[in-house]
């Protein structure tokens, strides 16, 4: 538990100014979710990616998708061995523990459910063959909204993998200052020293599935839930399973706080980052979600 | 300003919108004008983020305001400068809420301002009004105390709803003042549509055209037929050959009534110089009422309440009195002049032989010479009125037939005058209870028959147009009858509509305005309080009346005490918070709330954080729920109180 607070801290060293963000990025993992994060180059997706696997004592791999990206260079590929006479298997870059996919709408469709099967299934099948990926295995993607020509939007069905989408947005003005001023980032991240043993993180992980639902705040998620459902402003409401991320998320944010059992808050705190996607809304429209938030009573 | 103050704000500055438009038909229509497009300023200062105007100018436009309604009204006092001068009062207070606690302050200013109309008028319409401003101002009051908009019209119809039951007592059990509150003189002389003291062509036909009510009727058992519903008021006993009017000419009349079977009945009506309707033939005054010679009935004092009075008459009965040989004289004198209606009147009695024959005679020859009962008849501006209208216009409406039959009866000898009252009325089948309207307005004659020493009706109107006396007035004309069968068929529709408003203020006037000294010692007794409305008696009222009045929000509490501890517990300290300005919302958690009450005082603040804290755990916490512990929670949180008054000055920063 200490060692997860001096993390924390570690990143907010590294990203200033986003201490939110951070959390819930950090929640995210904690809860097993693959992370999205959705925002302009430059605000600090991949500085916080790699800040995330360094800190938590991930390996962790980077790949750039483009349209002419193939399944095969992510997965790996089936290699012919001329002196044994045999098929042998190279991982590709998905073959790790923290993998940032860096503009993910960029690369075909193809691609696209390839990684996600991958992100499904915690496995990886070539030529009828299974590889299991490594544990625990975390996918960071990042896209950018606001460029749409020659990009391929991510379905919904395939956004739910995510367990959140967040995004940074610019810093505060302060932070921005003691950016400028401070040190560069590549060196920090370098010097960075993993605070998390090996074996660790899913302790901890287990320790957040744990964390105490009492039954009246399940209701409370369900009438969130079912909010969602009879709203117009929403082409569909939240299935089960969103609701099963919900209680995951908020027990991971929970765990965070320094609690054994989650309040509601906890809820509200990750509820947008959950449902915002799932909800098919774009991602700076989040005032109807803080308006569900605000009308729904608390059981 | 933000977004969340004009959300505050504006429905305060609505709510005193909806108070001040009734004034609009009461006082200059200047003064609620400008009251409404001061608020309507404010709110949109509010909207643009202005900044208060400095208080010398507002201090310039005050002082120029109320000068110039000095100048209009004369006066700052009274009913109509008092509202006046409280009503702009209000308009410059908006000009200078900035915080929570002035916004409140006009608040309660809008709540006295809205009882202001019901001091010009007291129709059902206004307490309607009435109900609407205070729901208004409640709306207000809730959203101002911070409440979230969806769901708090409910609260403000609820706060109202449980109010109800108490301002009922009240109005039922204190003790009535006798006359209104507002007994203050008039500011103007209001037109009055009533009666004039004498009559002259044209007099009446005017009040014809009036739908105004007069007074309504309730009849104990048997109602008479409508032909003989001859309401008296007033008489005209002396002429001066263009005009009648009552110069008292006759001081005693000894009356008596023989047959005849007696009808019992109650009118109501805001009498006018003292003067009140009876029907023919009334046997005596009764309570506050005293009897006039003439056998006409008047209000012993003056004043211009609404009054009630049960009266007993006989309208089949003959009007029996002797008159002495003045009072003969007196009423037979007639100016010079009408010399062919002098003719007339000697033929006529020639034609008849005895006295009661000169009046069938004379009917006859209404009925026979072609006359034509109009509105609007030709002017008759010749030197002998009278001659004018019998032998050349002959058109004419009851005032004038009364005129005529009356100087014919007189030149013919026979002692008479002219009575001015009211014939009919309408049958409300829905309030059961007749109305009688200023169109029932009417004027016939009575004669005296020395043979049989009796004042004899004679309805020359009735014989010219029968049904003016059978039917309703608007019938007997077909201008006012709305021409045609589109006019009738829209009446048909209307009608029923009507006749439920009529209802409707006549059940008013009687149980509301009409809950009088009189009528509330009569429930004293009936609810076994007391004999009279005595101070025991009063405290008594109040008190068993306030706690029946109290059962709804009894149960309300109960409601609240049936939540389990744990809501109960959070209810009772939100509702501290509510106090002090701080609003908790249904969708706030623990931390929230705790978030939310960062500006209560120190000790007061740590204690709601351990309430809260323990309160998380209780209701999130892994432990299984345990009973004992949620109540010894809910026994702490009941010790929860607020003090200190710094918080309600907190909030809007003044823009």
């Amino acid at each position: 538990m200490q060692s997860l607070s001096l993390a924390y801290r570690q990143l907010n060293n590294l990203v200033l100014g986003k201490p939110r963000a951070i959390r819930l990025a950090l929640s995210c993992l904690i809860a097993k979710g693959h992370l999205l994060i959705e925002d302009l180059p430059g605000v600090g997706k991949t500085t916080l990616a790699h800040g995330l696997a360094a800190v938590l004592g991930l390996r962790y791999q980077r790949v750039q998708f483009t349209s002419d990206l193939l399944p095969a260079d992510i997965l790996g590929v089936n290699i012919y061995q001329r002196d044994t006479g045999q098929f042998h298997f190279h991982q590709g870059p998905v073959f790790t523990q923290l993998l940032l996919a860096d503009e993910i709408n960029r690369a075909s469709p193809k691609v696209q459910s390839a990684l996600l099967e991958a992100m499904e299934e915690r496995q990886v099948s070539i030529d009828g063959e299974s590889h299991a990926l490594p544990a625990p295995f975390f996918v960071i993607a990042t896209q950018n909204p606001s460029e749409q020509l020659g990009t391929f939007p991510l379905p919904e069905s395939q956004l739910d993998r995510f367990l959140m989408r967040i995004s940074l947005g610019y810093p505060p003005a302060e932070a921005e200052l003691s950016l400028l001023m401070g040190q560069d980032r590549r060196e920090l991240l370098s010097a960075m020293q993993p605070i998390l043993k090996e074996g660790e993180l899913p302790k901890l992980q287990q320790m957040a599935a744990a964390v105490t639902v009492s039954p009246a705040l399940a209701e409370y998620v369900l009438s969130l839930l079912k909010a969602t459902r009879g709203d117009k402003r929403f082409l569909a409401g939240l299935s089960p399973r969103a609701g099963l991320a919900l209680l995951a998320a908020a027990r991971a944010w929970a765990m965070l706080e320094g609690r054994d059992h989650v309040l509601p808050e906890d809820v509200k705190a990750v509820f947008s980052s959950v449902a915002g996607h799932r909800l098919g809304l774009a991602g700076d429209a989040q005032s109807e979600l803080a308006s569900l938030l605000e009308h729904v009573a608390i059981p | 300003m933000s977004q969340d103050n004009i959300l505050r704000c504006w429905p305060v500055l609505a709510a005193l919108g909806v108070t001040t438009v009734p004034l609009l038909l009461q006082l200059p229509v200047w003064i609620p004008l400008l009251v409404l497009v001061m608020l309507g300023l404010r709110g949109w200062m509010l909207w643009a983020g202005r900044a208060l105007p400095a208080r010398w100018l507002l201090l310039c436009v005050l002082t120029a305001a109320v000068l110039v309604l000095w100048l209009t009204t004369k006066t700052l006092v009274g009913r109509e400068g008092g509202v006046a001068l409280l009503s702009l009062l209000l308009g410059f207070k908006a000009f200078e809420s900035a915080s929570r606690r002035d916004w409140q302050v006009l608040l309660a200013l809008g709540f006295f301002l809205a009882g202001m109309p019901l001091l010009f008028d007291q129709s059902p319409l206004a307490a309607a009004w009435l109900a609407l401003s205070l729901l208004a101002l409640t709306w207000a009051m809730v959203l101002l105390a911070g409440a979230a908009p969806k769901g708090s019209l409910r609260t403000a119809i609820s706060a109202l709803l449980l109010a109800l039951p108490m301002m009922l007592v009240l109005f039922v059990v204190m003790p009535r003042l006798p006359g209104p509150l507002w007994s203050m003189p008039h500011d103007q002389k209001r037109a009055s549509t009533g009666m004039s003291d004498e009559m002259e062509p044209g007099s009446i036909s005017q009040l014809i055209q009036n739908q105004e009510p007069a007074f309504s009727v309730v009849f104990d058992g048997a109602i008479p037929p409508r032909p003989s519903l001859y309401w008296r008021m007033m008489i005209f006993d002396d002429f001066d050959g263009r005009r009648w009017q009552n110069i008292r000419g006759v001081t005693q009349e000894r009356m008596g009534l023989s047959g005849g079977d007696a009808v019992n009945y109650t009118l109501t009506l805001r009498p006018e110089k003292s003067r009140l309707p009876a029907l023919e033939y009334v046997e005596g005054p009764s309570e506050s009422t005293r009897m006039e010679p003439g056998g006409v009935l008047r209000l012993e004092k003056e004043g211009e309440e609404l009054f009630r009075y049960r009266a007993r008459s006989r309208p089949q009965a003959a009007y029996l009195t002797d008159l002495s040989l003045q009072d003969q004289q007196f009423y037979r004198r007639l100016p010079v002049g009408n010399p062919q209606t002098r003719l007339l009147a000697e033929r006529l009695r020639l034609q008849g032989g005895d006295d009661a024959g000169f009046v069938r005679a004379a009917l006859e020859y209404f009925r026979l010479g072609a006359y034509r009962y109009t509105l609007s008849p030709p002017l008759l501006d010749g030197d002998e009125p009278i001659d004018q209208f019998l032998f050349s216009t002959r058109q004419g409406f009851c005032e004038h037939y009364a005129s005529a039959m009356a100087v014919l009866a007189r030149a013919a000898g026979l002692p008479a005058r002219v009575v001015v009252g009211y014939q009919g009325g309408e049958y409300n089948p829905v309030g059961r209870f007749w109305q009688v309207r200023s169109s029932d307005a009417h004027a016939w004659v009575e004669v005296w028959l020395p043979s049989r020493q009796q004042w004899l009706r004679v309805d020359p109107t009735a014989a010219v147009a029968p049904s003016r006396v059978s039917e309703e007035v608007t019938q007997a004309i077909p201008a006012l009858a709305g021409g045609g069968a589109a006019g009738a068929a829209s009446a048909n529709w209307w009608r029923p509509v009507r006749q439920g408003w009529q209802a409707l203020s006549f059940s008013w006037q009687q149980w509301v305005v009409g809950y009088d000294a009189s009528r509330q010692q009569g429930l004293y007794q009936r609810l076994g309080l007391g004999d009279s409305v005595d101070s025991a008696a009063v405290t008594k009222g109040v008190l068993i009346g306030g706690a029946l009045a109290c059962l709804p929000l009894l149960l309300l509490w109960r409601r609240q005490k049936g939540l389990p501890p744990l809501a109960e517990g959070r209810a009772r300290i939100v509702g501290q918070l509510a106090r002090h300005g701080i609003a908790v919302r249904d969708s706030d958690g623990p931390l929230d709330i705790i978030n939310k009450s960062r500006r209560l005082p120190e000790q007061e603040f740590k204690q709601l954080k351990r309430l809260f804290k323990r309160y998380s755990a209780l209701r999130y916490g892994a432990a299984k729920p345990d009973s004992a512990q949620e109540r010894a929670w809910l026994k702490e949180a009941r010790r929860f109180s607020v003090t200190g008054k710094h918080l309600a000055r907190g909030s809007p920063p003044r823009t």
